[in-house]
Parts: C-alpha cells; structure tokens; sequence
C-alpha cells in the first residue's frame, strides 16, 4: 500500500537529520515540504503522525518525537497485574512507523517555541514545524496527596503511566501475603482512564484469589462520590471477590489525611491502615509539562481545543490530542485519544494540502475486565454540537447480564486491543 | 466543520487511488473507515471477536451495517457506530472496504 518513491526521501537515518537541523540546513532538493511535528508516541501522536504521513503519500514532512523506544500501553496494563497478559504483550516499537513515512526521533522534547515555531529538543536540536501536534499525555501532580511524592513511588507506585511502574505493582502484588491489605488512593476527575482503578482493583483481586491470598483485602479511598460503571463493578466484586473489596467513598472515610511511605501507612479521618501489604496511589492529574509551559493549558491545567478539529484555542498553529486535551464529553483513554488523532489528521492534512476535509466523527469504548471472562463495556459516538464534542450515541453494560455475552465482550476486547495497537503502531 | 473547506482537489492527498466508485465515495469512505480500523485490522486480520471487514462485497456490506444501524443485529459497539450513518456513507465505507484486498486464506 505504501509507495516506494517517497521512502528515499523519508529513509534518512534519525542522526543525520538531527545533524542537518542542527547546523540549520535548508531543505535541499526541490520545493520544501511543509513540516509537521507531533510530540508524543502514545496513542493519540503516534496514530496521528501514522495518518499524516501514509495520508499525504510524502507531500508532508512528518516527525514523531518520543524519548522511549517501546511503548507500553496502560490499556490493558491491568490485565498483566490480572495475569491474562504478559508484559511483551503490552509493549510496542515503533519500528513500522518509518514504513508509512514517519521519522521517529527518539528524543525529548524539552520546549516549544510557539514565535519561532520550533521545537527544542534534549540534545538541543531544534525542529521546525508549520502544524505542531502535542500529545505528551498526562503529569502526576506529586504535590497532591500529602506525604507520598515523586520520591516516593517506587515504594508507594502509582502505575498511572505504564511501564516500570507497572512492573514495580506487580512485584509488590506477588508479594502480598493471604490476609494482608492492600490500599488505593483513587484520583480526583479528571483523569486517564476514568475505569481504569475499579479494573485494576478487580484484576488484583483476581491475582490474590487464584494464588490462595483470598483473605486478603483491598480498600479503596476513593475522593469522588461516585465512579465509572459503578453498579457493574460492585455487582461483579460481590459475585467473584465476596468480602475481599471496600470501596469507601468521601462521607464513609472522611477523606485522605496522609500517607507514610517508610511505614507503609494510610490515615484517613475515619481509620488509620497501618503495615499495609501495597499503598498504590494514583494522584491527581494535568496535561503533559511541555503543553503546559507552552502555554497551551487554562486553569484546569488541561489545555482547550476546537471541538471540530482538537486545534488548540490558544495557538492555531497546534493541536493538542489524548489526555492532555479538553476534549468536552470524551473520556481520557487510549480509544478517545487515537480517535481525536484521526480527525487532527484529517483537518492538518486539509489545511497544509487542501485535501478533503469532512465533518469531524469521533468514538470511545472501554471494556472493563472484572474477572475470566466477565467483561462490562461502556461507550458513545461523538459529533460536534454547540462547538462542542457531545455524544449522540451511548450504551453501557447492565447488570445481571449473561455469561454469554459478558464472555463476547471479554472476546471483543482483546480483539480491539489487536486492532487498535495495529492502528496506532502496525 | 466551519474552519474546514471541503476541498475540490485531492490528488496528492489519498492512499487509495484508482478514481472513484461509481457507488460510493471512497474518499469519504476513507475517513469513515478510521473509526472501524480501531478494531478491524485493515489487513483482513482476525483476532477475538472481531470478524475481518475487507474484500466483501458492497451490497453484503451495507446490508449487514444496516441491520445494525436498525438494531436487528445485536452488538451495541456496532449499533453505536452505525446508528448516525446515512445510506451514503455506508455505501462509501462499502466501497472503500471493498477495494481492499481479503487476506488470502
């Protein structure tokens, strides 16, 4: 599907294109292509500098700036600590995305220059861009649950940004003797993946219960009244985990007062949780640093986008994708983000080769796994309405459904895992 | 859509070439699609429970979004996504899905 003749001009190996952008060297041969930088390989940049570049057949220049080599997705992350899945089968390259004509730089991307319209990279190269696309996701706010910090979180993980973190979860996991309890500091909204926690509270119950541990307990203190697919999770908690899950909201636990890495200790105002087995706290959230020094955020620390195209309200010249964004009704997950990545696509490739642009569309799907086969889903399809992104189609799981179909979704989800990580990655 | 115009001129910006369908735009059908390749694999691969889209032929293809779209079919991801879908855009993703290539089996 990929035509040969643009890949000449795309090969050129990473060093030697930061060389040439270093010494500031014009483009050579020929007319110049216009330039588009996405910072950001998750799902929301990699997806959109994927389309871009296969989409414009090499009449744009596309660079995808992302410091790691692999990408581990936190989709699904919680199915590693269930055990469903292995760590490789979570861990992505981006070795493809050359082949769509994509040059992959693995840097950091220290500072956006929003006048001269570049961006500086760690090495101190500077890109330049015509349409810059930021999506560096979501920063852990360190400062938001008193005593744990970054220094914190090798002892107290929050494995909100999936990789090491996860890993370092899982260790502490394995370790947990049959009684001991484990605590989760739940995040405020907004944040990644809004069923993400009450997933991950169930894959861990699964972990305990079918290694022998089913005495031990899992407490969640949780700052919100409510959650995602509440209902589905606390009906599948008391059906396959009876006695092993506490979810206690605000008015039950009085709030969080502080956590204690070196004594593994949790006090709220109703009970203090001393010698915990595992503390995992999942902070409060905001858009990626290099979004916020640009400017790019409001008050909220997430920054606004136009709901027709995710441009940036602050700067015409941006787009800002995934959790990073304000993106009205949608949720922050990783199906949100690649699907706001086709539509910046579309309006990008619209405004720098006048190629067809059509009336923005945009979808979200989260299957929660609860237990073997017992998955519940929830989602919407998206339009622009009033400026802004607003679902006119939703369904979500109900409870006592059949296995049946619980066990359908469980099918459907990892099929969509498959074909989704080959969307943004393959 | 305001800020966007709906350009005449395509020619450098489409992977799929070989002029229009006389059923269906693929152009449109093209950027429809994205919505359906987060879960089918444009390469006609098939993993769980999601069935390959590609190859088919246009009039199985709409007549199967269509009974989602009128909720005769069951799956509501499906029922979702086909629900907003006007008869000129499931022709256009027909046309489109059609013009690639089933994996060989």
């Amino acid at each position: 599907m990929l035509k040969k003749i643009s890949r000449r001009n795309f090969m050129v190996g990473t060093s030697a294109a930061i060389g040439a952008l270093s010494l500031g060297a014009p483009a050579v041969l020929g007319q110049a292509r216009q330039k588009v930088v996405v910072i950001g390989g998750g799902p929301a940049g990699a997806t959109a500098a994927k389309y871009i570049a296969r989409d414009s057949q090499g009449a744009l220049d596309v660079t995808l700036v992302e410091p790691s080599t692999q990408f581990t997705t936190c989709f699904h992350s919680n199915l590693y600590l269930g055990g469903f899945k292995s760590f490789d089968d979570i861990t992505h390259s981006y070795a493809k995305l050359p082949d769509y004509g994509v040059r992959v730089v693995h840097q950091l991307a220290l500072i956006i220059n929003r006048d001269r319209k570049n961006v500086r990279l760690a090495d101190g190269a500077e890109l330049p861009y015509d349409r810059l696309i930021v999506a560096p996701g979501i920063d852990l706010k360190y400062d938001s649950v008193p005593g744990w910090g970054r220094e914190h979180e090798q002892k107290m993980p929050h494995a909100w940004k999936a990789g090491p973190q996860t890993q370092i979860l899982k260790t502490q996991l394995d370790a947990v003797p049959n009684g001991g309890v484990i605590v989760m500091v739940a995040p405020p909204n907004p944040y990644r993946c809004p069923p993400g926690p009450y997933e991950r509270v169930s894959m861990m119950a699964h972990a305990l219960k079918t290694s022998g541990r089913g005495n031990a307990k899992i407490v969640i203190i949780d700052p919100k009244p409510k959650f995602s697919k509440q209902g589905l999770f606390q009906e599948g908690w008391e059906n396959h985990y009876p006695g092993m899950v506490e979810w206690l909201d605000p008015a039950i636990h009085d709030g969080l007062q502080s956590v204690d890495p070196a004594t593994n200790t949790v006090v709220t105002g109703f009970e203090t949780y001393r010698n915990c087995a595992l503390v995992n706290v999942i902070p409060a959230q905001m858009a990626g640093k290099i979004a916020r020094d640009a400017g790019l955020a409001n008050d909220s620390g997430f920054c606004p986008v136009k709901a027709d195209s995710m441009q940036s309200e602050i700067d015409p010249n941006i787009y800002v994708l995934g959790d990073s964004s304000i993106a009205f009704a949608m949720p922050k997950s990783g199906f949100a983000a690649n699907s706001q990545a086709k539509v910046a696509a579309m309006a990008v490739r619209g405004e720098l080769t006048g190629s067809r642009t059509f009336p923005a569309r945009f979808a979200n799907t989260c299957w929660s796994l609860i237990d073997t086969d017992d998955t519940v889903k929830v989602g919407a399809h998206y339009a622009v309405k009033d400026g802004k992104i607003a679902p006119v189609d939703t369904f979500i799981s109900k409870t006592g459904e059949d296995a049946d179909l619980r066990k359908q979704n469980q099918e459907e989800n990892l099929g969509w895992y498959a074909g989704i990580t080959t969307d943004i990655f393959g | 859509m305001r800020a966007h115009i709906f350009g005449m001129c395509a020619a450098a910006g489409f992977f799929v070439s070989g002029g229009a369908s006389a059923e269906g735009d693929i152009a449109l059908g093209q950027y429809l699609s994205s919505e359906c390749v987060t879960c089918h694999q444009l390469s006609g691969k098939s993993v769980g429970a999601i069935p390959p889209i590609v190859g088919w032929p246009s009039d199985q293809f709409i007549a199967v979004v269509d009974s989602y779209r009128k909720k005769e079919r069951d799956n509501e991801v499906m029922q979702t996504i086909s629900a907003r879908l006007s008869d000129e855009e499931i022709s256009a993703l027909a046309a489109y899905f059609g013009s690639l290539k089933a994996p060989d089996e």
